[in-house]
């Protein structure tokens, strides 16, 4: 049997890409709907509290990181945990990056049917943007790490769409009153682990912890890439208050996109089209990264960890996400977000890792160093 | 080896998708077959029904006519355009869209919502109601323009772009939008047609979404120095026999603590361009006075306005959003719909003008 080198390693990474795939694994789908969930304008605190928090939460992680207990690789979560517990985490793990994987791919897959291709049938697109992650996944876990760099550029711009919105006679300050909340919103807990689930995406690292270079300061560049979430989530949510009024985003779905669809553009006049068509580079990093993962989990959770990866074994959990994918868009998925049970689920999953996973490894560690 | 390995998988894959039948792109955009469709006019159809026209082929040159259909949706109106013209008419190029007034005062929500939801019409798409039969208008020029619905379009752009506060152009996302923004009403422009003119006449005030009354003329004119743009190239008023140019005005809104009175202050600045009356502005006395009498006039002129806004009980001006405040609770809409009702309004005038040079006395 031919052996594939998706695992292996033959350099590290340092900050830049941290910060990188931080920024991009926060910012994933979220971004296109995150003012339809907040939209009052007091929200924007929201954000900044739960940005604050979300910072707290790095601070441990990072504790975490840089102490000298905590295990690099696979072999030293065994010697942390033993063997048995590591799998069972591992399968955790992988049931919940199966979901996320998932529901990330349906997400996208609707804002493109519904806004592109509306008449292409939806299995189709799943097929395709399936063969683009393989494609890519297939190149490694480190050449995908490298690929944060391309997903980053190309979407990070989009931004600067946002601009014209803040430009008068759009905008008007009154838009953003009143800034201070009179009463609260009866789903505000919703609305506030919708927030924290957003900022997760760092305990995602624990995942390709052999391949950071270890002795880096990581606590500043997760401070870097979460200061820029928050930055581009307050300028997103600011841009829709201008443009929709509160009023007028509870009931429009998928804002973002309606949003670029009002600017002008003298060569095209659906720059809606072009957003989209490149978040999927971005979405395709997250999908591949999320596909190796996958693999390399199941591959613990079999205890064939130290075998050579192989082409089948690729293939086959590959071709297991993409069965997935269809199982749960042909049963449970329903389109128009708001009741949407698979995303309630993801927000809620994205939210408890984050939440769990950066305190349990530190708890774990200092446990292991008192014994 | 490599190469050749993908080439085959890349050209299965194709073979899979092109042989099978299977396509997944199941519409058809080739570019000979389809021709854009630049306007839609809504008219009543009777029984519930929307009468709507187009004109095809547009920009093209070829024989132009006038599609008419009595259907009972908007979109089946598009789809039997079709089976009449031997193009498929696609809606991506929309730009107006022309709403009967007798239509308008019944409502046009579902309209706004059906053509913002289709993902291939720009939001900016120009809504505009028109007070007349706007298809006897394109019957009869026909033959006497070419691209009529082009140059129409082009003026809607103009003066949208420019922003010389002439005509109130408003977009399919303006409208939206100020329906659903507590303290504002929309608003659209009206057009006068008959069989051989379509003219700007006025600004439509709407109620949600009905009509509920327009204005004209002055009135307009007001409208546009105090909202829409605060400024005007061209103030003619003739019962003083003078005519201001760049006009701009500059608005103030106080409302006092209990909501029973507002006073409202516009700075006006401009140059009086003609004069043709007795006075002579060379004397300051004389040129106090004419400052006095436009003062006067069009005071008396804006709280008509305002008091017309008051009885039709819309707030186009957003008079409603000065009671928010940044630590308060806003009052609802119908409360502040009974404020604004009784509300007593003071009107004030702040003019500078600049006299008229090189003048025979």
């Amino acid at each position: 049997m031919r052996s594939l080198s998706i695992f292996n390693k033959s350099s590290t990474f340092d900050g830049i890409y941290v910060i990188l795939m931080v920024n991009r694994l926060q910012l994933l789908y979220y971004f296109f709907i995150l003012p339809m969930y907040l939209v009052y304008p007091y929200m924007i605190w929201g954000i900044i509290v739960m940005g604050v928090l979300s910072q707290f939460n790095i601070m441990l992680f990072s504790k975490w990181f840089s102490s000298v207990t905590s295990p690099k690789d696979y072999q030293g979560f065994v010697k942390l945990f033993g063997e048995p517990t590591v799998r069972i985490f591992a399968f955790l793990g992988w049931m919940i990056i199966l979901v996320k994987i998932t529901i990330i791919t349906l997400s996208y897959i609707e804002i493109v049917h519904q806004f592109i291709f509306p008449g292409m049938n939806m299995n189709w697109l799943i097929f395709f943007i399936f063969l683009l992650t393989c494609y890519i996944a297939g190149h490694g876990m480190e050449k995908t790490i490298r690929f944060v760099v391309i997903s980053f550029l190309l979407s990070v711009w989009m931004l600067l769409l946002f601009i014209p919105f803040y430009i008068p006679p759009i905008a008007s300050l009154q838009d953003l009153l009143p800034i201070i909340p009179t009463e609260w919103p009866k789903d505000l807990w919703n609305k506030l682990v919708f927030l924290w689930s957003c900022y997760s995406g760092p305990e995602l690292l624990v995942f390709m912890l052999p391949w950071l270079s270890p002795e880096q300061k990581i606590l500043k560049y997760l401070t870097i890439a979460n200061a820029f979430s928050v930055m581009e989530y307050v300028i997103v949510f600011v841009a829709s208050l201008f443009f929709f009024g509160s009023n007028y985003l509870l009931i429009s779905e998928f804002p973002v996109i309606n949003m670029i669809r009002y600017l002008q553009s003298p060569v095209t006049e659906r720059l809606d089209m072009i957003m989209i068509s490149i978040h999927m580079i971005h979405f395709a990093f997250a999908a591949s990264i999320f596909k190796l993962f996958l693999y390399g989990g199941a591959r613990i959770v079999m205890g064939t960890w130290n075998k050579p990866s192989t082409l089948i074994g690729f293939m086959a959990s590959c071709s297991l996400i993409f069965v997935c994918t269809i199982i749960v868009k042909e049963t449970l998925w329903m389109e128009g977000t708001e009741e949407n049970i698979g995303l309630m689920v993801e927000i809620g999953l994205g939210a408890l890792t984050y939440l769990l996973v950066p305190s349990f490894l530190l708890m774990a560690s200092k446990r292991r160093r008192r014994v | 080896m490599r190469q050749i390995k993908r080439a085959l998988l890349g050209g299965l894959l194709s073979a899979i998708l092109l042989i099978t039948g299977c396509s997944p792109f199941v519409e058809n955009n080739t570019i000979e077959e389809i021709a854009p469709v630049i306007f839609w006019f809504i008219k009543d159809g009777g029984e519930g029904k929307l009468n709507i026209s187009t004109l095809v082929p547009p920009l093209i040159k070829e024989k132009k006519r006038l599609l008419s259909k009595n259907v009972e949706l908007l979109k089946q109106g598009g789809k039997e355009f079709n089976l009449v013209y031997y193009r498929e008419l696609k809606n991506g190029q929309l730009r107006m869209i022309l709403i009967n007034e007798e239509l308008a005062k019944k409502g046009i929500l579902s309209m706004i919502d059906t053509l913002l939801n289709d993902p291939n019409i720009s939001q900016r798409l120009y809504v505009a109601i028109v007070d007349g039969n706007f298809s006897d208008y394109i019957n009869s020029q026909l033959s006497q323009q070419a691209n009529l619905d082009y140059f129409l379009y082009r003026m809607f752009k103009h003066y949208e772009d420019k922003h010389q506060g002439e005509m109130s152009i408003v977009n399919l996302h303006q409208f939206k939008n100020k329906l659903y923004t507590p303290f504002s009403d929309p608003i659209l422009p009206v057009f006068k047609v008959d069989k051989n003119n379509f003219t700007y006449q006025g600004t439509a005030f709407f109620r949600h979404d009905k009509l509920i009354g327009k204005i004209n003329k002055i009135d307009d004119e007001i409208l546009q120095l105090i909202n829409n743009d605060h400024y005007l190239k061209l103030l003619p008023l003739p019962e003083l026999s003078v005519s201001i140019d760049h006009v701009r005005g500059n608005t103030y809104m106080k409302l006092n603590q209990d909501y029973s009175s507002l006073s409202f202050i516009v700075h006006l600045s401009g140059r009086i361009d003609e004069y043709r009356g007795n006075k002579n502005l060379h004397d300051y006395e004389d040129f106090l006075a004419l400052n006095h009498e436009i003062n006067a006039f069009l005071k008396k002129h804006t709280v008509d306005l305002l008091k017309k806004m008051q009885e039709w009980k819309v707030d186009p001006l957003e008079v409603g959003k000065h009671t928010l405040r940044p630590f308060k609770k806003s009052m609802s809409e119908k409360e502040w719909s009974n404020y604004w009702s009784k509300m007593n309004i003071n009107v004030e005038y702040q003019i500078d003008l600049d006299p008229l040079k090189n003048m025979n006395q």
